[in-house]
Protein backbone atom coordinates (compact mmCIF):
# COMPACT_ATOMS: atom_id res chain seq x y z
CA UNK A 1 0.00 0.00 0.00
CA UNK A 2 1.25 3.39 -1.01
CA UNK A 3 0.02 6.70 0.71
CA UNK A 4 0.88 9.81 -0.54
CA UNK A 5 -0.01 13.03 1.43
CA UNK A 6 0.29 17.03 0.57
CA UNK A 7 3.54 16.08 -1.44
CA UNK A 8 5.23 18.96 -2.94
CA UNK A 9 8.04 19.66 -4.74
CA UNK A 10 10.45 21.35 -6.53
CA UNK A 11 13.62 21.38 -9.03
CA UNK A 12 14.72 24.49 -7.35
CA UNK A 13 13.02 26.72 -9.69
CA UNK A 14 9.55 28.11 -9.14
CA UNK A 15 7.10 27.00 -9.77
CA UNK A 16 6.59 23.57 -8.21
CA UNK A 17 6.40 20.88 -10.35
CA UNK A 18 4.16 18.83 -7.85
CA UNK A 19 1.44 20.80 -5.68
CA UNK A 20 -0.18 19.05 -2.78
CA UNK A 21 -0.68 15.80 -4.29
CA UNK A 22 -2.88 13.39 -2.37
CA UNK A 23 -3.19 9.35 -2.75
CA UNK A 24 -3.85 5.92 -1.80
CA UNK A 25 -2.69 2.88 -3.94
CA UNK A 26 -4.04 -0.70 -2.52
CA UNK A 27 -2.03 -3.53 -2.14
CA UNK A 28 -2.69 -5.48 -5.35
CA UNK A 29 -4.02 -3.00 -7.53
CA UNK A 30 -3.09 -1.47 -11.11
CA UNK A 31 -3.31 1.82 -11.53
CA UNK A 32 -2.44 4.35 -14.38
CA UNK A 33 -0.74 7.70 -14.00
CA UNK A 34 -1.84 10.13 -16.99
CA UNK A 35 -1.15 13.40 -17.82
CA UNK A 36 0.66 15.67 -20.13
CA UNK A 37 4.84 15.75 -20.93
CA UNK A 38 6.16 17.95 -17.78
CA UNK A 39 2.91 17.05 -15.90
CA UNK A 40 5.39 15.64 -12.68
CA UNK A 41 4.33 11.99 -13.32
CA UNK A 42 8.24 10.64 -13.29
CA UNK A 43 8.82 12.91 -10.69
CA UNK A 44 6.37 11.54 -8.39
CA UNK A 45 7.82 8.08 -9.18
CA UNK A 46 11.26 9.12 -8.22
CA UNK A 47 9.79 10.24 -5.30
CA UNK A 48 8.01 7.15 -4.28
CA UNK A 49 11.32 5.28 -4.54
CA UNK A 50 12.87 7.95 -3.22
CA UNK A 51 15.47 8.99 -5.65
CA UNK A 52 13.88 12.78 -5.06
CA UNK A 53 13.01 13.82 -1.64
CA UNK A 54 9.63 15.93 -1.19
CA UNK A 55 9.71 19.60 -0.36
CA UNK A 56 6.43 18.94 1.73
CA UNK A 57 4.38 16.33 2.58
CA UNK A 58 4.95 12.33 3.25
CA UNK A 59 4.96 9.59 1.77
CA UNK A 60 4.14 5.90 3.08
CA UNK A 61 5.27 2.74 1.41
CA UNK A 62 3.21 -0.63 3.62
CA UNK A 63 3.57 1.21 6.83
CA UNK A 64 6.97 2.94 6.68
CA UNK A 65 7.57 6.40 6.23
CA UNK A 66 10.10 7.73 3.58
CA UNK A 67 13.07 9.32 5.19
CA UNK A 68 16.91 9.33 4.43
CA UNK A 69 16.90 6.42 7.03
CA UNK A 70 14.01 4.36 5.49
CA UNK A 71 14.51 3.90 2.32
CA UNK A 72 16.98 1.43 1.38
CA UNK A 73 13.92 -0.42 3.00
CA UNK A 74 11.57 0.88 0.76
CA UNK A 75 13.82 0.35 -2.43
CA UNK A 76 13.12 -3.72 -1.72
CA UNK A 77 9.34 -3.22 -1.91
CA UNK A 78 9.37 -0.77 -4.75
CA UNK A 79 11.06 -1.89 -7.64
CA UNK A 80 10.77 0.63 -11.25
CA UNK A 81 11.06 0.53 -15.07
CA UNK A 82 11.80 3.35 -16.88
CA UNK A 83 11.40 4.68 -20.32
CA UNK A 84 15.31 3.88 -21.96
CA UNK A 85 15.53 0.42 -22.51
CA UNK A 86 19.53 1.53 -22.98
CA UNK A 87 19.67 3.20 -19.99
CA UNK A 88 18.77 1.15 -17.13
CA UNK A 89 21.07 -2.09 -18.16
CA UNK A 90 23.84 -1.58 -16.11
CA UNK A 91 25.22 -5.30 -16.45
CA UNK A 92 27.33 -6.29 -19.39
CA UNK A 93 25.47 -9.75 -20.21
CA UNK A 94 21.55 -10.18 -19.64
CA UNK A 95 22.22 -12.19 -17.28
CA UNK A 96 24.52 -10.13 -15.48
CA UNK A 97 21.48 -7.02 -15.62
CA UNK A 98 19.29 -9.25 -13.75
CA UNK A 99 21.93 -10.14 -11.40
CA UNK A 100 22.56 -6.42 -10.16
CA UNK A 101 19.91 -5.82 -8.05
CA UNK A 102 20.27 -9.07 -6.41
CA UNK A 103 23.67 -8.60 -5.87
CA UNK A 104 23.28 -5.31 -4.23
CA UNK A 105 20.61 -6.96 -2.24
CA UNK A 106 23.44 -9.61 -0.65
CA UNK A 107 21.61 -12.81 -1.66
CA UNK A 108 23.60 -15.20 -1.87
CA UNK A 109 25.30 -16.87 -4.94
CA UNK A 110 22.83 -19.81 -5.19
CA UNK A 111 19.76 -18.11 -4.47
CA UNK A 112 20.88 -15.64 -7.41
CA UNK A 113 21.31 -18.30 -10.01
CA UNK A 114 18.22 -19.93 -9.62
CA UNK A 115 16.59 -16.69 -9.72
CA UNK A 116 18.00 -15.71 -13.05
CA UNK A 117 16.87 -18.94 -14.42
CA UNK A 118 13.10 -18.15 -12.68
CA UNK A 119 12.76 -15.14 -13.88
CA UNK A 120 14.61 -15.25 -17.48
CA UNK A 121 11.99 -18.07 -17.97
CA UNK A 122 9.52 -15.85 -17.05
CA UNK A 123 9.86 -12.92 -19.03
CA UNK A 124 11.66 -15.32 -21.72
CA UNK A 125 14.71 -14.29 -21.96
CA UNK A 126 16.66 -17.68 -21.06
CA UNK A 127 18.15 -18.27 -24.42
CA UNK A 128 19.71 -14.72 -24.38
CA UNK A 129 21.24 -14.89 -21.20
CA UNK A 130 24.92 -14.44 -22.38
CA UNK A 131 23.74 -12.02 -24.99
CA UNK A 132 25.06 -8.51 -24.55
CA UNK A 133 22.54 -5.46 -24.53
CA UNK A 134 23.33 -4.75 -28.03
CA UNK A 135 23.10 -7.46 -29.52
CA UNK A 136 18.79 -7.18 -27.86
CA UNK A 137 15.99 -5.20 -29.27
CA UNK A 138 14.53 -2.41 -26.98
CA UNK A 139 12.01 -4.77 -26.14
CA UNK A 140 13.80 -7.82 -25.07
CA UNK A 141 16.10 -4.82 -22.89
CA UNK A 142 12.86 -3.68 -21.22
CA UNK A 143 12.01 -7.28 -20.63
CA UNK A 144 15.52 -8.32 -18.80
CA UNK A 145 14.81 -5.05 -16.91
CA UNK A 146 11.41 -6.47 -15.50
CA UNK A 147 13.54 -9.64 -15.22
CA UNK A 148 15.91 -7.76 -12.84
CA UNK A 149 13.02 -5.92 -10.73
CA UNK A 150 11.20 -9.19 -9.90
CA UNK A 151 14.29 -10.99 -9.05
CA UNK A 152 14.30 -8.77 -6.44
CA UNK A 153 10.73 -9.53 -5.40
CA UNK A 154 9.49 -6.47 -4.68
CA UNK A 155 5.36 -6.11 -4.14
CA UNK A 156 4.87 -2.61 -5.94
CA UNK A 157 6.41 -2.33 -9.49
CA UNK A 158 6.38 1.22 -11.50
CA UNK A 159 6.60 1.43 -15.18
CA UNK A 160 7.53 4.76 -15.98
CA UNK A 161 6.51 4.94 -19.81
CA UNK A 162 8.08 1.51 -19.89
CA UNK A 163 6.47 0.42 -23.01
CA UNK A 164 7.01 4.23 -24.86
CA UNK A 165 10.09 3.34 -26.97
CA UNK A 166 9.26 0.13 -28.02
CA UNK A 167 6.90 -1.12 -31.32
CA UNK A 168 3.90 -2.45 -31.25
CA UNK A 169 4.69 -6.21 -30.41
CA UNK A 170 7.58 -5.28 -27.86
CA UNK A 171 4.51 -3.02 -26.21
CA UNK A 172 2.11 -5.99 -26.14
CA UNK A 173 4.36 -8.27 -24.83
CA UNK A 174 4.81 -5.96 -21.80
CA UNK A 175 1.38 -5.49 -21.52
CA UNK A 176 0.87 -9.03 -21.19
CA UNK A 177 3.13 -8.71 -18.27
CA UNK A 178 2.06 -6.59 -16.55
CA UNK A 179 -1.42 -8.54 -16.39
CA UNK A 180 0.58 -11.95 -15.30
CA UNK A 181 2.13 -9.62 -12.91
CA UNK A 182 -1.40 -8.40 -11.64
CA UNK A 183 -2.46 -12.07 -11.25
CA UNK A 184 0.53 -12.51 -8.94
CA UNK A 185 -0.77 -10.41 -6.48
CA UNK A 186 1.59 -7.33 -7.54
CA UNK A 187 0.44 -3.83 -7.12
CA UNK A 188 1.54 -1.79 -10.29
CA UNK A 189 1.86 1.46 -11.27
CA UNK A 190 1.63 2.42 -14.62
CA UNK A 191 2.64 5.36 -16.27
CA UNK A 192 1.47 5.93 -19.95
CA UNK A 193 -0.07 8.03 -22.30
CA UNK A 194 -1.50 4.59 -24.04
CA UNK A 195 -4.91 3.95 -23.76
CA UNK A 196 -4.43 -0.19 -24.47
CA UNK A 197 -2.49 0.14 -21.43
CA UNK A 198 -4.97 2.62 -19.25
CA UNK A 199 -7.96 0.67 -19.95
CA UNK A 200 -6.02 -2.45 -18.22
CA UNK A 201 -5.48 -0.74 -14.91
CA UNK A 202 -8.12 -0.58 -12.24
CA UNK A 203 -7.79 2.93 -11.43
CA UNK A 204 -6.52 6.01 -13.00
CA UNK A 205 -4.85 8.81 -11.54
CA UNK A 206 -4.75 12.13 -13.73
CA UNK A 207 -2.32 14.73 -13.26
CA UNK A 208 -2.29 18.04 -14.33
CA UNK A 209 0.67 20.78 -14.32
CA UNK A 210 1.41 19.04 -11.15
CA UNK A 211 -1.86 18.81 -9.81
CA UNK A 212 -4.24 15.30 -8.89
CA UNK A 213 -6.62 16.14 -11.17
CA UNK A 214 -8.72 12.93 -10.83
CA UNK A 215 -8.10 9.32 -9.11
CA UNK A 216 -10.77 7.38 -9.97
CA UNK A 217 -11.99 3.38 -10.88
CA UNK A 218 -11.11 3.15 -14.58
CA UNK A 219 -14.24 2.31 -15.43
CA UNK A 220 -15.85 5.10 -13.60
CA UNK A 221 -13.23 7.80 -15.33
CA UNK A 222 -13.84 5.89 -18.88
CA UNK A 223 -17.80 5.94 -18.84
CA UNK A 224 -17.49 9.87 -17.15
CA UNK A 225 -17.57 12.37 -19.85
CA UNK A 226 -16.63 15.42 -17.99
CA UNK A 227 -13.35 13.86 -16.28
CA UNK A 228 -12.55 12.38 -19.55
CA UNK A 229 -12.99 15.48 -21.34
CA UNK A 230 -10.37 16.80 -18.70
CA UNK A 231 -7.54 14.32 -19.06
CA UNK A 232 -5.78 13.89 -21.71
CA UNK A 233 -6.56 10.18 -22.76
CA UNK A 234 -6.28 9.24 -26.55
CA UNK A 235 -9.64 7.44 -26.56
CA UNK A 236 -10.59 4.33 -28.61
CA UNK A 237 -12.53 4.85 -31.22
CA UNK A 238 -15.37 2.68 -29.90
CA UNK A 239 -15.27 4.34 -26.55
CA UNK A 240 -15.76 8.11 -28.42
CA UNK A 241 -18.70 6.13 -30.55
CA UNK A 242 -20.33 5.19 -27.12
CA UNK A 243 -19.84 8.24 -25.53
CA UNK A 244 -21.50 10.19 -28.83
CA UNK A 245 -24.38 7.64 -28.89
CA UNK A 246 -24.80 8.11 -25.14
CA UNK A 247 -24.80 12.32 -26.19
CA UNK A 248 -26.94 11.74 -28.98
CA UNK A 249 -29.76 10.40 -26.24
CA UNK A 250 -30.27 7.35 -28.43
CA UNK A 251 -31.44 4.65 -26.63
CA UNK A 252 -29.90 0.86 -27.43
CA UNK A 253 -28.79 -0.67 -24.80
CA UNK A 254 -27.45 -3.96 -26.24
CA UNK A 255 -25.18 -1.21 -28.82
CA UNK A 256 -24.26 0.35 -26.04
CA UNK A 257 -23.23 -2.54 -24.38
CA UNK A 258 -20.95 -3.89 -26.99
CA UNK A 259 -19.35 -0.50 -27.76
CA UNK A 260 -18.26 0.01 -23.77
CA UNK A 261 -17.33 -4.28 -23.84
CA UNK A 262 -15.22 -3.11 -27.21
CA UNK A 263 -13.22 -0.35 -25.37
CA UNK A 264 -12.41 -2.27 -22.93
CA UNK A 265 -10.56 -5.33 -24.43
CA UNK A 266 -7.04 -4.86 -24.79
CA UNK B 1 26.34 -1.61 -35.56
CA UNK B 2 25.09 -4.66 -34.38
CA UNK B 3 28.45 -6.26 -34.59
CA UNK B 4 30.99 -4.43 -32.41
CA UNK B 5 32.83 -6.60 -30.33
CA UNK B 6 34.89 -5.26 -27.29
CA UNK B 7 38.14 -7.08 -27.01
CA UNK B 8 39.43 -9.49 -28.93
CA UNK B 9 37.76 -12.70 -27.35
CA UNK B 10 37.32 -15.72 -29.57
CA UNK B 11 35.95 -18.28 -27.74
CA UNK B 12 37.59 -21.74 -27.23
CA UNK B 13 38.33 -24.07 -24.52
CA UNK B 14 41.73 -24.95 -24.68
CA UNK B 15 43.78 -24.98 -21.19
CA UNK B 16 44.29 -21.27 -21.60
CA UNK B 17 40.41 -20.67 -21.25
CA UNK B 18 40.57 -23.06 -18.12
CA UNK B 19 42.87 -20.68 -16.28
CA UNK B 20 42.24 -18.42 -13.83
CA UNK B 21 42.21 -14.53 -15.12
CA UNK B 22 43.87 -13.53 -11.96
CA UNK B 23 46.69 -15.94 -12.98
CA UNK B 24 46.98 -15.59 -16.69
CA UNK B 25 47.11 -11.54 -15.33
CA UNK B 26 50.38 -12.30 -13.27
CA UNK B 27 52.11 -14.87 -15.56
CA UNK B 28 51.93 -11.57 -18.01
CA UNK B 29 53.37 -9.65 -15.80
CA UNK B 30 56.19 -11.96 -14.59
CA UNK B 31 56.90 -12.89 -18.20
CA UNK B 32 57.11 -9.52 -19.39
CA UNK B 33 59.75 -9.09 -16.86
CA UNK B 34 61.98 -12.00 -18.07
CA UNK B 35 61.19 -10.38 -21.42
CA UNK B 36 63.34 -7.30 -20.26
CA UNK B 37 66.00 -9.07 -18.32
CA UNK B 38 67.18 -11.28 -21.15
CA UNK B 39 69.76 -9.66 -23.42
CA UNK B 40 71.30 -12.78 -25.39
CA UNK B 41 69.33 -13.10 -28.59
CA UNK B 42 69.65 -16.69 -28.67
CA UNK B 43 67.70 -16.61 -25.51
CA UNK B 44 65.29 -14.11 -26.35
CA UNK B 45 64.22 -16.57 -29.55
CA UNK B 46 63.93 -19.64 -26.98
CA UNK B 47 61.23 -17.68 -25.24
CA UNK B 48 59.82 -16.88 -28.43
CA UNK B 49 59.89 -20.62 -29.81
CA UNK B 50 58.29 -21.62 -26.49
CA UNK B 51 55.38 -18.73 -26.45
CA UNK B 52 54.70 -20.25 -30.31
CA UNK B 53 54.41 -23.53 -28.49
CA UNK B 54 52.07 -22.90 -26.24
CA UNK B 55 50.00 -20.88 -28.97
CA UNK B 56 49.82 -24.19 -30.84
CA UNK B 57 48.62 -25.80 -27.54
CA UNK B 58 46.59 -23.31 -26.95
CA UNK B 59 45.02 -23.56 -29.86
CA UNK B 60 45.06 -19.55 -30.60
CA UNK B 61 45.64 -19.18 -34.78
CA UNK B 62 49.09 -17.61 -35.50
CA UNK B 63 46.64 -15.19 -37.77
CA UNK B 64 45.23 -13.67 -34.69
CA UNK B 65 48.44 -12.60 -32.96
CA UNK B 66 49.57 -10.87 -36.34
CA UNK B 67 46.25 -9.05 -36.13
CA UNK B 68 47.48 -7.96 -32.93
CA UNK B 69 50.59 -6.72 -33.85
CA UNK B 70 49.58 -4.40 -36.54
CA UNK B 71 48.79 -1.50 -34.14
CA UNK B 72 52.20 -1.29 -33.61
CA UNK B 73 53.74 -2.00 -36.72
CA UNK B 74 54.57 1.95 -37.01
CA UNK B 75 56.41 2.05 -33.33
CA UNK B 76 58.04 -1.28 -34.55
CA UNK B 77 59.07 0.01 -37.84
CA UNK B 78 60.69 3.46 -35.96
CA UNK B 79 62.38 1.32 -33.41
CA UNK B 80 64.03 -0.72 -35.88
CA UNK B 81 65.30 2.43 -38.11
CA UNK B 82 66.47 3.89 -35.08
CA UNK B 83 68.66 1.00 -33.92
CA UNK B 84 69.66 0.39 -37.53
CA UNK B 85 70.87 3.87 -37.67
CA UNK B 86 72.68 4.76 -34.13
CA UNK B 87 74.19 1.48 -32.59
CA UNK B 88 77.66 1.58 -34.53
CA UNK B 89 79.14 -1.75 -33.23
CA UNK B 90 80.41 -4.83 -35.20
CA UNK B 91 81.23 -4.89 -38.92
CA UNK B 92 80.43 -2.29 -41.26
CA UNK B 93 78.08 -4.34 -43.65
CA UNK B 94 76.71 -1.60 -45.70
CA UNK B 95 78.16 1.85 -46.21
CA UNK B 96 77.37 4.31 -49.21
CA UNK B 97 76.85 7.56 -50.30
CA UNK B 98 73.87 8.93 -50.83
CA UNK B 99 73.57 11.73 -53.66
CA UNK B 100 70.86 14.39 -52.85
CA UNK B 101 70.57 16.63 -56.53
CA UNK B 102 67.30 18.20 -57.57
CA UNK B 103 67.25 14.94 -59.77
CA UNK B 104 67.34 12.55 -57.68
CA UNK B 105 64.79 14.77 -55.15
CA UNK B 106 62.73 14.91 -57.94
CA UNK B 107 62.89 11.06 -58.49
CA UNK B 108 62.27 10.34 -54.54
CA UNK B 109 59.06 12.87 -55.07
CA UNK B 110 58.22 10.76 -57.81
CA UNK B 111 58.23 7.25 -55.77
CA UNK B 112 56.27 8.69 -52.90
CA UNK B 113 53.77 10.47 -54.77
CA UNK B 114 53.23 6.92 -57.33
CA UNK B 115 53.50 4.88 -53.82
CA UNK B 116 50.59 7.56 -52.23
CA UNK B 117 48.40 6.91 -55.25
CA UNK B 118 48.78 3.05 -55.99
CA UNK B 119 49.03 1.93 -52.60
CA UNK B 120 45.16 1.44 -51.83
CA UNK B 121 44.94 -1.21 -54.56
CA UNK B 122 47.38 -2.90 -53.16
CA UNK B 123 47.12 -6.10 -50.63
CA UNK B 124 50.12 -5.81 -49.02
CA UNK B 125 50.77 -2.56 -47.55
CA UNK B 126 53.30 -2.90 -45.28
CA UNK B 127 55.62 -4.63 -47.66
CA UNK B 128 54.49 -2.09 -49.87
CA UNK B 129 55.70 0.78 -47.74
CA UNK B 130 59.12 -1.21 -46.96
CA UNK B 131 59.64 -1.31 -50.56
CA UNK B 132 59.00 2.50 -51.57
CA UNK B 133 61.66 3.05 -48.81
CA UNK B 134 64.16 0.78 -50.14
CA UNK B 135 63.19 2.14 -53.80
CA UNK B 136 63.99 5.85 -52.58
CA UNK B 137 66.90 5.10 -50.81
CA UNK B 138 68.67 3.06 -54.16
CA UNK B 139 67.76 6.26 -55.82
CA UNK B 140 70.06 8.30 -53.94
CA UNK B 141 72.74 5.67 -53.20
CA UNK B 142 72.93 4.03 -56.97
CA UNK B 143 71.80 6.58 -59.52
CA UNK B 144 73.81 9.54 -58.77
CA UNK B 145 72.49 11.75 -61.75
CA UNK B 146 72.39 15.55 -61.68
CA UNK B 147 74.91 17.76 -59.41
CA UNK B 148 74.31 16.93 -55.47
CA UNK B 149 74.07 19.93 -53.55
CA UNK B 150 74.87 18.00 -50.58
CA UNK B 151 76.04 14.20 -49.70
CA UNK B 152 75.36 11.91 -46.68
CA UNK B 153 76.82 8.73 -46.05
CA UNK B 154 74.16 5.49 -44.54
CA UNK B 155 76.26 3.43 -42.77
CA UNK B 156 74.97 -0.15 -40.91
CA UNK B 157 77.36 -2.14 -38.78
CA UNK B 158 76.22 -6.08 -37.79
CA UNK B 159 75.49 -4.61 -34.15
CA UNK B 160 72.55 -2.26 -35.31
CA UNK B 161 70.94 -5.26 -37.05
CA UNK B 162 71.11 -7.30 -34.14
CA UNK B 163 70.31 -4.54 -31.92
CA UNK B 164 66.97 -3.53 -33.73
CA UNK B 165 66.08 -7.22 -34.21
CA UNK B 166 66.80 -7.57 -30.96
CA UNK B 167 64.55 -5.05 -29.64
CA UNK B 168 62.17 -6.27 -32.41
CA UNK B 169 61.81 -9.83 -31.05
CA UNK B 170 61.21 -8.03 -27.41
CA UNK B 171 58.58 -6.45 -28.59
CA UNK B 172 56.83 -8.66 -30.09
CA UNK B 173 56.91 -11.16 -27.58
CA UNK B 174 55.22 -8.74 -25.19
CA UNK B 175 52.17 -7.47 -27.80
CA UNK B 176 51.88 -11.50 -28.46
CA UNK B 177 51.70 -11.59 -24.22
CA UNK B 178 49.07 -9.39 -23.95
CA UNK B 179 46.96 -10.54 -27.28
CA UNK B 180 47.11 -14.47 -25.51
CA UNK B 181 45.61 -13.11 -22.07
CA UNK B 182 42.74 -10.78 -24.43
CA UNK B 183 41.98 -13.44 -26.95
CA UNK B 184 41.28 -16.19 -24.31
CA UNK B 185 39.67 -14.18 -21.41
CA UNK B 186 35.97 -12.73 -21.29
CA UNK B 187 36.67 -8.84 -20.69
CA UNK B 188 34.07 -9.14 -17.76
CA UNK B 189 36.28 -11.96 -16.39
CA UNK B 190 39.32 -9.45 -17.12
CA UNK B 191 37.67 -7.04 -14.97
CA UNK B 192 37.12 -9.18 -12.12
CA UNK B 193 40.36 -10.78 -12.41
CA UNK B 194 42.04 -7.13 -12.23
CA UNK B 195 39.27 -6.31 -9.43
CA UNK B 196 40.71 -9.14 -7.46
CA UNK B 197 44.51 -8.38 -7.74
CA UNK B 198 43.60 -4.62 -7.28
CA UNK B 199 42.22 -5.51 -3.82
CA UNK B 200 45.31 -4.77 -1.70
CA UNK B 201 44.81 -1.18 -3.06
CA UNK B 202 42.08 -0.65 -0.52
CA UNK B 203 44.88 -0.23 2.14
CA UNK B 204 45.41 3.28 -0.08
CA UNK B 205 41.91 4.05 -0.18
CA UNK B 206 41.75 3.25 -3.79
CA UNK B 207 37.96 0.71 -4.10
CA UNK B 208 39.34 -1.61 -6.62
CA UNK B 209 35.53 -2.49 -6.67
CA UNK B 210 34.22 0.43 -8.03
CA UNK B 211 37.39 0.81 -10.45
CA UNK B 212 35.95 -2.62 -11.50
CA UNK B 213 32.66 -1.03 -11.85
CA UNK B 214 33.57 1.33 -13.69
CA UNK B 215 35.61 -0.53 -16.36
CA UNK B 216 32.76 -2.44 -16.96
CA UNK B 217 30.13 0.57 -17.58
CA UNK B 218 32.19 1.78 -19.97
CA UNK B 219 32.61 -1.71 -21.55
CA UNK B 220 28.98 -1.99 -21.64
CA UNK B 221 27.86 1.57 -22.71
CA UNK B 222 31.27 1.50 -25.82
CA UNK B 223 28.69 0.06 -28.15
CA UNK B 224 25.35 1.96 -27.39
CA UNK B 225 27.75 4.88 -27.70
CA UNK B 226 29.52 4.14 -30.88
CA UNK B 227 25.88 3.52 -32.47
CA UNK B 228 24.51 6.98 -31.12
CA UNK B 229 27.69 8.37 -32.99
CA UNK B 230 26.60 6.91 -35.85
CA UNK B 231 23.22 8.17 -35.27
CA UNK B 232 24.24 11.79 -34.76
CA UNK B 233 26.76 12.00 -37.44
CA UNK B 234 24.06 10.83 -39.82
CA UNK B 235 21.44 13.45 -38.49
CA UNK B 236 24.43 16.55 -38.86
CA UNK B 237 25.04 15.20 -42.16
CA UNK B 238 21.47 15.61 -43.17
CA UNK B 239 21.70 19.07 -42.01
CA UNK B 240 24.67 19.27 -44.27
CA UNK B 241 27.99 18.64 -42.38
CA UNK B 242 30.11 16.82 -44.66
CA UNK B 243 32.60 14.38 -42.06
CA UNK B 244 34.63 12.96 -45.12
CA UNK B 245 36.44 16.47 -46.90
CA UNK B 246 37.14 19.56 -45.36
CA UNK B 247 39.98 21.45 -44.44
CA UNK B 248 41.27 21.99 -40.91
CA UNK B 249 39.10 24.37 -40.26
CA UNK B 250 35.92 22.20 -41.39
CA UNK B 251 37.51 19.38 -39.72
CA UNK B 252 36.79 21.42 -36.26
CA UNK B 253 33.35 21.92 -36.92
CA UNK B 254 32.38 18.58 -37.61
CA UNK B 255 34.45 17.29 -34.23
CA UNK B 256 32.18 19.99 -32.33
CA UNK B 257 29.12 19.23 -33.78
CA UNK B 258 29.66 15.90 -33.02
CA UNK B 259 31.42 15.92 -29.77
CA UNK B 260 28.46 18.34 -27.82
CA UNK B 261 25.51 16.37 -28.78
CA UNK B 262 27.55 13.31 -27.76
CA UNK B 263 28.30 14.53 -24.40
CA UNK B 264 24.59 15.99 -23.52
CA UNK B 265 22.93 12.92 -24.33
CA UNK B 266 26.20 10.99 -22.41
CA UNK B 267 24.99 13.18 -19.11
CA UNK B 268 21.63 12.50 -19.59
CA UNK B 269 22.55 8.84 -19.83
CA UNK B 270 24.55 8.54 -16.77
CA UNK B 271 21.92 10.77 -14.90
CA UNK B 272 19.21 8.20 -15.61
CA UNK B 273 21.71 5.31 -14.98
CA UNK B 274 22.48 6.43 -11.85
CA UNK B 275 18.94 6.48 -10.96
CA UNK B 276 18.53 3.01 -12.72
CA UNK B 277 21.29 1.38 -10.36
CA UNK B 278 20.24 3.02 -7.05
CA UNK B 279 16.49 2.20 -7.48
CA UNK B 280 17.69 -1.16 -7.56
CA UNK B 281 19.30 -0.90 -4.42
CA UNK B 282 23.14 -0.06 -5.55
CA UNK B 283 24.79 1.89 -2.49
CA UNK B 284 28.72 2.99 -3.42
CA UNK B 285 30.54 1.31 -1.10
CA UNK B 286 28.46 -1.24 0.63
CA UNK B 287 29.41 -4.61 0.22
CA UNK B 288 27.31 -6.90 -2.49
CA UNK B 289 26.94 -10.59 -3.57
CA UNK B 290 29.10 -11.58 -6.97
CA UNK B 291 27.42 -13.42 -9.19
CA UNK B 292 30.69 -14.70 -10.80
CA UNK B 293 33.60 -15.91 -8.97
CA UNK B 294 37.34 -17.11 -9.79
CA UNK B 295 38.39 -20.12 -9.01
CA UNK B 296 42.28 -20.70 -8.93
CA UNK B 297 43.16 -24.08 -10.08
CA UNK B 298 46.41 -26.82 -9.73
CA UNK B 299 47.20 -25.07 -13.71
CA UNK B 300 47.13 -21.56 -12.01
CA UNK B 301 49.56 -22.43 -9.34
CA UNK B 302 52.13 -24.48 -11.74
CA UNK B 303 51.84 -21.55 -14.52
CA UNK B 304 52.86 -18.92 -11.58
CA UNK B 305 55.38 -20.99 -10.23
CA UNK B 306 56.84 -21.94 -13.70
CA UNK B 307 56.56 -18.16 -15.06
CA UNK B 308 58.32 -16.77 -11.70
CA UNK B 309 60.93 -19.14 -12.01
CA UNK B 310 61.96 -17.74 -15.15
CA UNK B 311 62.87 -14.42 -13.34
CA UNK B 312 65.86 -15.76 -11.62
CA UNK B 313 66.97 -18.16 -14.35
CA UNK B 314 67.06 -14.69 -16.91
CA UNK B 315 68.90 -12.90 -14.27
CA UNK B 316 71.13 -16.03 -13.42
CA UNK B 317 72.08 -16.19 -17.25
CA UNK B 318 72.52 -12.53 -17.74
CA UNK B 319 75.08 -12.62 -14.65
CA UNK B 320 76.78 -16.20 -16.36
CA UNK B 321 77.01 -14.77 -19.37
CA UNK B 322 78.47 -11.04 -18.30
N1 LIG C 1 16.27 16.95 -13.23
C1 LIG C 1 15.44 17.99 -13.43
N2 LIG C 1 15.86 19.25 -13.18
C2 LIG C 1 15.02 20.30 -13.37
N3 LIG C 1 13.77 20.21 -13.81
C3 LIG C 1 13.29 18.98 -14.08
C4 LIG C 1 14.11 17.81 -13.93
N4 LIG C 1 13.37 16.72 -14.28
C5 LIG C 1 12.17 17.20 -14.65
N5 LIG C 1 12.11 18.54 -14.54
C6 LIG C 1 10.94 19.39 -14.84
O1 LIG C 1 9.90 18.98 -14.02
C7 LIG C 1 8.67 18.94 -14.70
C8 LIG C 1 8.04 17.56 -14.58
O2 LIG C 1 8.87 16.61 -15.20
P1 LIG C 1 8.53 15.05 -15.22
O3 LIG C 1 8.22 14.62 -13.87
O4 LIG C 1 9.65 14.40 -15.92
O5 LIG C 1 7.22 15.05 -16.13
P2 LIG C 1 6.53 13.82 -16.89
O6 LIG C 1 7.21 12.57 -16.49
O7 LIG C 1 5.10 13.90 -16.49
O8 LIG C 1 6.69 14.12 -18.35
C9 LIG C 1 8.97 19.33 -16.13
O9 LIG C 1 8.62 20.68 -16.31
C10 LIG C 1 10.45 19.17 -16.25
O10 LIG C 1 10.98 20.12 -17.12
MG1 LIG D 1 8.30 11.14 -17.64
Amino acid sequence: MITVEHVSFDYHSQPDVLKDVSFTIDKGRWVSILGHNGSGKSTLAKLIVGLLKAKEGSITVDGIVLNEETVYQVRKKVGIVFQNPDNQFVGVTVEDDIAFGMENLCFTREEITKRIDKYAKQVGMEDYLSKEPHQLSGGQKQRVAIAGILAMDTDIIIFDEATSMLDPIGRDEILAFMQQLKHQGKTIITITHDMKEAVLSDEIIDLKEGQLLTHDKTKKVLQDKVTLNKSNLELLPSLKLYHKIKEAGIVNEELRDYLWQLSLQK
Amino acid sequence: MNNIVIGQYIPGSSFLYKMDPRSKILALILLMVTTFVLTDIIQILVLLSVLLVILKLGGIPIGRIVKGLRPIIVLLFFTFTFQVLFIKTGRIILDETLHYSFYTILLAVGVVLFWMITKRFIKFKISYFLMMIVGILSIFMYYPIGDPFAQGQLVIYTGGLQGAFFIMVRLIIIVTLSTILTLTTKPTDLTLGLEQLLKPLSIIKVSAEEIALIISIALRYIPTLLDEANKIMLAQASRGVDFKEGKLKDKVVQIISLLVPMFIISFKRSDELANAMEARNFVPGNRRTRLHILTWQTIDTITIIITAITIPVAILLRVMLG
